[in-house]
């Protein structure tokens, strides 16, 4: 697995961090992390879709920062599950993933050496 | 009032990639000041959003405004193919939001 899907799956974890964020963040402490995590979030989803097929990347980032916000509010934060809620952002994110999927996108730049 | 923010949140974050495409190609100073400001409206607003619905919801819509947005603006604005399979996907992101907005 080169390096650059790791940067995926790290982006993702910051994009999850910034929605907390802004939803509990009350101190100025905790609003500068979430500023930080958006940051952090853009520039490795950045620097890893210039080497990794876009959509395919893209799919990938969304699909975790969505299963990843509704799994953080159920588990860490309270909010009642909902199956019916569940269902219809799962099937939001199919839209989201196909057209992604479906659209020609641009070609990834090629991998230099080994990573 | 809070589902007028997330969508007003989606379109602030289609702007600021707009604006982020323009950077890319110019290295201006003005999209980048655009991309900075409607970006942090964009974040403003669903901070507002999520004071009483769910984060899980907001960040799924407005996720899913920037999907829809972007395919639209490419093929009527750079006309980018129209076929059945992007029109079946922007459908079903709008129907599941107008969905979730129902049962919210």
């Amino acid at each position: 697995m080169s390096k650059h899907w790791i940067f995926i799956v790290v982006a993702a974890c910051f994009e999850i961090g910034w929605v907390i964020g802004l939803k509990h963040a009350s101190t100025i402490m905790e609003w500068g992390l979430t500023v930080v995590a958006i940051l952090a979030s853009f520039v490795l989803l950045i620097a890893a879709t210039a080497r990794l097929p876009v959509a395919t990347a893209y799919a990938v980032f969304v699909g975790l920062g969505t299963a990843g916000t509704v799994i953080a509010e159920t588990l860490l934060f309270g909010e009642p599950f909902e199956l019916v809620k569940a269902l219809l952002i799962g099937l939001l994110l199919t839209g989201v993933i196909g057209l992604k999927l479906v659209t020609p996108g641009e070609k990834p730049k090629p991998e230099k050496g080994v990573s | 009032m809070a589902w007028v923010y997330v969508i007003v949140a989606g379109l602030l974050e289609m702007f600021g990639l707009a604006m982020m495409n323009r950077f890319k190609l110019e290295k201006k100073l003005l999209p980048l000041v655009l991309l900075v400001i409607g970006f942090s409206a964009s974040f403003f607003l669903l901070s507002l959003a999520m004071e009483t619905l769910p984060m899980g919801t907001v960040y799924a819509v407005w996720t899913g405004i920037g999907a829809f947005g972007g395919a639209a603006i490419g093929m009527f604005v750079y006309g980018e193919p129209k076929t059945a399979s992007r029109i079946f996907f922007i459908f079903l992101i709008l129907g599941s939001v107008i969905a979730l907005k129902a049962v919210s």
